[in-house]
């Protein structure tokens, strides 16, 4: 094997091997990033506490943990199907924005309450406050860390 | 209502809302991006002279060391602006102040620094209008490479993708029926379009204007595609109506393959939108019924068509007729075998005879092949590893995302670019049924890599959690369903 | 945390595990891409590299000098010379060769031996695979291999004679290590003229059209109704599987030799010079009786038949160096064990009428087989390539045991009768070799409609010690006595004083 093949040779095995440093600085990269996702396990917002019932759809006591969006109503679609006569198929939407949670009535034809008062438009929900729809009452309860 | 309440954006909300939540843009530093962005500087120059030093060694007499000048980038002044270009594209998102992903910029990028290799090293005259093949897909790759860049950093919203899907979808139909009434035939496939001085293919485009649609009607519609049933005698199959658009799917892939030849968009979209439609609801009883779809339309397409029956003929045994009907493949196996483990080295393989190639396309159909020739097995996993990659980050991101839209829309994008990289790379390995379909940043043409560009770009401003919140779904099929609760009651 | 807590959210489950899903199987899908990459380029890189269509062959075979062919006896049989610009061409020594070694075109690419052995004669493989492995990091990677050949050029020259105008193939091989002492195929056709550039477009052309095909290596690619001979495959089928013993006699045979024998319903009859009388395993052999061997063939049975023929290499490509055509013994696709449509075709098939097709080469091999004993050798044709690195001898390699020894000695005694007994001589005319125990069986392979039946032989010599085993097919020959068998005895007789003298 002479002088110039063996350089060529070098420059190739070089230019994979640098292939693979790349590869590998990426993956290290990666399992950082997948170690610190498992690290805070699925950052809760919040969850709801269901605390009456009487349709029994949501039972009551349940703990229904929140997406960002959380949609309530009596339709399959939403996040959380509130399965009471009084209560409308899409009914209304919790939203979480910056560090507030808020709630908006989506037109029910019964209206949404929080701590007995009416909803119009957009409303903020503070931790502990309830909400009614319909005959439902569910309390807004910070994420357990 | 308070004005803290107001960028919530109810229905009634007022779009100006906007301005608050962009606040002011802080430059943010991007660190393990700039890092990663310099090996791949690094990675791709020794790529280079290593090609220079095989070139120059190959013209110059048998002798104990390299002639003088071999050791330096192979058309330099190309790398050099490519690799400029990536850093632009870096301190845009730097200066943008954006929380994005800072993988996939380097994974593609590599991509794309291969892809420039491999064409500067092909003969200059198989294609491109912009003096030469290398120059003609460094225009591209700028181009690519800042649309990239524009997309990450403008994107702030996805709004105008969430709320007008059906217009999207739409203009998606348009573009096909454009393509197959107005379409130009090459090499036997209709569709390339051309718009005055422009050509390009449009079912690069199409791709990611389906998985916007998708993305949007899936995620709508998710929980009544997983609850509901139908039920047929004893068994349970999901709700019929809404397997409407798995019908329209299918016919849409059908006609692709028999107006416009198109095999490989075809099992694309449909694959698209198939694995779409499990991670929205994961039933196994959808991805059943659609490969029973498929394994009908494929069927009926091998009994009724010549050209999917010639594709598949050929697939099974292409060494049937290895000078004619299989030469193409049968030419792509001999290059990979001809690279072996280590391959011949970038610039060294693909022998000549009487003056051609040994693949006609290779630059567009067979880059894995001539990529599998000169850096061998060990170039290829790597090849492979980094479309994993860019997989694993689109997928991450979509398991991150706020909501269904997002998610849905990550995955759907990460997915056309990985289903569309192992279609092509599996019909080079003669693993599936060959396919005209490009290898993503990889492949010679404009289309690919600016839809694939938008892709990453995409993929980019979805990554950032931290700026604006998904809005509240809109609900019209939803008004729509109050009207009648109200008729009931 | 997390699970638990979701309860009532509806079924709905999150978006993160299906995704999760999608991400491992399109990681299995990436790794079956790693896999088949690692399949072409490491396992089937080789052959690959080496395929006689790849255009680094291509390539190299333009520039580089192909290693030279010998016979056994070391003869060149093949060589190059360089023309006016200093590229290569190859010349050839005698045209009766070009069956084997076929050709190498710069026009027209390669044929035969130079097609099949491309790369090593282009040097671009060598027979040792680690050194294959480093050579590409020599400065000359090309390693032309010399060949040479277990094949004798005489007897070849001497088969072609005795074929004369007409049209056939000889195949002659040493029963004991498969060596390829002959593999005549006529006509044959002058290489010389497609291997230099100015002649071959011409030449080309016109051997393209010529109705007698030249280029068509009967030997080993050619399949003919076998007739008669095949009835030695039928023997070691009904013999081995206990269905017949050399002492045999069917019932009802005398009566079927009179009257034809009715399988479900359709009679077959005997050709003449059978006579009427009941007969065991050896005389009918020796009248080469169809009854009796269609009545062997039924009692073996359609599986039987077909397990031996696969294992003396019937059904699928021989393992040898030259492409091979796959001999058989029926269409297939009928219901019967093997594919045979009904017994009727079982029972014509047994004396070799029906859909059966045999190559020379083949029925060369059952010949061979007969004689070593049962036990069936590889075909070698080549001995030994020789490079830059040393001289590799391809050693005869022991391809199965096809029947037993027992079954193996009573099918051979009913071959020697065949040519040695009083009647045999009547059906195997010129076989025998004066002063030789000679065994043998000839065929007459009736074709349907008009024209001559195809003429066989096959045939191994001497007996107690078999030396030689012989394969001739005159197309259109008319009876197996009449053109193949006195073919037959001369070459073996030829055979077997080549190997006395070299």
């Amino acid at each position: 094997m002479d002088g110039i093949s063996l350089s060529l040779w070098l420059l190739r095995l070089l230019f994979l091997l640098f292939l693979y440093l790349f590869l590998l600085a990426v993956v290290r990269v990666l399992v950082r990033d997948l170690r610190a996702a498992s690290r805070e396990p699925e950052a809760e917002l919040g969850r709801l506490q269901v605390v009456a019932s009487p349709g029994g759809e949501p039972r009551a006591g349940t703990v229904l943990a929140l997406d960002a969006i959380t949609t309530l109503g009596r339709d399959v679609n939403n996040t959380i199907v509130v399965d009471d006569q009084f209560a409308s198929s899409d009914h209304a939407v919790l939203t979480f924005r910056g560090r507030t949670w808020y709630v908006e009535d989506l037109e029910s034809t019964n209206g949404t309450y929080v701590n007995g008062t009416p909803v119009d438009g957009v409303s903020p929900l503070g931790y502990g406050d309830e909400l009614q729809i319909g005959q439902v009452r569910l309390r807004l309860d910070r994420a357990r860390r | 209502m308070s004005a803290a309440a107001r960028p919530m954006r109810g229905r009634a909300g007022t779009p100006d809302a906007r301005a608050g939540v962009l606040g002011v843009i802080r430059p943010r530093t991007r660190w393990r991006e700039f890092w990663l962005l310099v090996l791949v500087g690094i990675t791709l120059t020794i790529g280079s002279v290593s090609l220079n030093a095989t070139v120059v060694a190959a013209d110059a007499e048998q002798g104990a060391a390299l002639p003088a000048g071999a050791l330096a980038p192979y058309r330099g002044g190309l790398l050099l602006v490519y690799l400029g270009a990536l850093l632009a594209a870096h301190l845009a998102q730097v200066l943008a102040g954006r929380r994005s992903d800072q993988v996939l910029l380097p994974a593609v990028g590599m991509l794309g620094g291969i892809s420039l290799l491999l064409m500067s090293r092909l003969p200059q005259d198989l294609a491109g209008q912009f003096g030469g093949l290398a120059r003609t897909q460094l225009i591209w790759l700028l181009i690519a490479v800042a649309l990239t860049a524009v997309v990450a950093v403008v994107v702030r919203s996805d709004r105008w993708l969430r709320l007008y899907k059906y217009t999207w979808a739409a203009a998606g139909v348009g573009l096909l029926l454009l393509t197959f009434v107005a379409g130009r035939e090459v090499n036997g496939q209709r569709l390339t379009l051309d718009i005055g001085p422009l050509s390009g293919q449009p079912s690069e485009l199409l791709k990611v204007i389906l998985v916007v649609f998708l993305a949007g009607y899936l995620s709508e519609n998710r929980a009544l595609l997983v609850e509901q049933s139908t039920r047929v005698g004893p068994i349970r199959l999901p709700p019929l109506p809404y397997l409407a658009p798995m019908a329209a799917m299918w016919a849409i892939a059908l006609g692709v393959v028999v107006v416009q030849r198109d095999l490989g968009a075809a099992l694309l979209f449909f694959a698209v939108f198939l694995v779409l439609l499990y991670i929205a609801t994961a039933r196994w009883s959808y991805v059943v019924i659609g490969l029973v779809l498929f394994l009908a339309g494929s069927w009926l397409m091998y009994n009724l068509f010549g050209h999917v029956k010639d594709r598949v003929d050929i697939w099974i045994d292409p060494f049937a007729d290895p000078r004619v009907a299989g030469y193409q493949i049968v030419q792509a196996l001999y290059a990979f075998g001809r690279g072996g483990i280590l391959g011949t080295g970038l610039g060294n393989g693909l022998p000549v005879v009487a003056g051609r190639l040994p693949i006609p396309l290779i630059h567009a159909d067979f880059p894995l092949a001539a990529l599998g020739e000169e850096l061998g097995l060990i170039g290829i996993l790597a090849i492979l590893g980094l479309y994993l990659v860019v997989i694993e980050r689109g997928l991450r991101i979509a398991a991150s995302a706020a909501d269904d839209f997002r998610a849905l829309l990550a995955a759907g994008l990460s997915l056309v670019v990985g289903v569309q990289a192992f279609i092509i790379a599996a019909g080079n390995l003669k693993l599936v049924p060959l396919t005209g379909i490009t290898l993503p940043f990889v492949s010679y043409g404009g289309s690919s890599l600016v839809a694939n560009a938008i892709v990453v770009g995409l993929l980019l401003a979805l990554s950032d959690r931290g700026v604006e919140p998904p809005p509240p779904p809109q609900r019209t099929a939803g008004r729509f369903r109050r009207l009648i609760d109200r008729g009931a009651a | 945390m997390g699970r638990s807590v979701r309860i009532g959210r509806g079924q709905r489950r999150p978006i993160g595990e299906s995704v999760t899903r999608v991400g491992v199987a399109l990681s299995l899908a990436f790794g079956a891409l790693a896999a088949s990459a690692g399949y072409w380029q490491v396992v089937e890189s080789a052959p690959l590299t080496a395929s006689a269509d790849n255009p680094a062959v291509v390539a190299a075979a333009r520039s580089v000098v192909r290693g030279p062919i010998e016979d056994r006896s070391g003869v060149w049989l093949a060589s190059s010379r360089r023309d006016g610009t200093g590229d290569p061409y190859r010349v050839y020594r005698d045209p009766v060769m070009s069956p084997v070694i076929g050709y190498a075109s710069r026009q027209y690419g390669t044929a035969g031996l130079e097609r099949a052995l491309d790369a090593e004669l282009v040097g671009l493989r060598r027979p040792d695979p680690v050194s294959d492995m480093l050579k590409k990091f020599e400065a000359e990677p090309a390693d032309p291999q010399a060949l040479q050949l277990t094949i004798s050029l005489e007897l070849q020259r001497a088969a072609v004679r005795a074929l004369g105008d007409r049209r056939g193939a000889v195949v002659i091989l040493q029963p004991r290590t498969g060596d390829v002492l002959a593999l005549a195929s006529n006509p044959v056709y002058d290489a010389n003229g497609l291997a230099k550039p100015e002649t071959a477009e011409d030449v080309f052309r016109r051997l393209r059209e010529d109705p007698a095909e030249p280029l068509l290596p009967r030997a080993t690619q050619g399949r003919y109704v076998p007739g008669s001979v095949f009835k030695i495959v039928t023997a070691l089928a009904a013999l081995d599987s206990g269905a017949v013993r050399p002492d045999t006699v069917f019932p009802g045979q005398r009566e079927a030799e009179r009257d034809g024998l009715v399988v479900s319903g359709f009679r077959i009859r005997e050709h003449g010079g059978v006579p009427v009388q009941d007969l065991e395993l050896a005389p009918a052999t020796e009248v080469s009786s169809n009854i009796y061997y269609a009545m062997a063939g039924l009692a073996a049975g359609a599986e039987a038949l077909v397990a031996v023929a696969e294992r003396l290499g019937f059904n699928a490509p021989l393992p040898f160096v030259l492409p091979t055509a796959p001999s058989q013994v029926t269409n297939g696709g009928g219901p019967l064990p093997g594919g045979f449509k009904d017994d009727v075709e079982l029972a014509n098939a047994a004396y070799g009428q029906a859909e059966t097709l045999a190559t020379p080469l083949q029925m060369a091999l059952v010949a061979a087989t007969v004689a070593n004993d049962g036990v069936l050798m590889e075909p070698r044709l080549v001995a030994s390539m020789t490079g830059r690195d040393g001289t590799r001898t391809n050693q005869p390699r022991e391809w199965r045991r096809v029947v037993s020894e027992e079954t193996a000695a009573a099918v051979k005694a009913a071959m020697r009768e065949a040519v040695e007994g009083e009647l045999g001589r009547r059906f195997t005319t010129g076989a025998d070799i004066p002063g030789v125990e000679t065994a043998g069986k000839s065929g007459t392979a009736e074709l349907g409609g008009r024209g001559e039946p195809h003429s066989w032989f096959i045939g191994f010599a001497p007996v107690d010690d078999p030396q030689v085993a012989i394969a001739v097919l005159v197309e259109r020959g008319g009876r197996g006595a009449e053109a193949a068998a006195p073919i037959g005895g001369r070459m073996m007789e030829a055979a077997l004083a080549e190997l006395a003298g070299g």
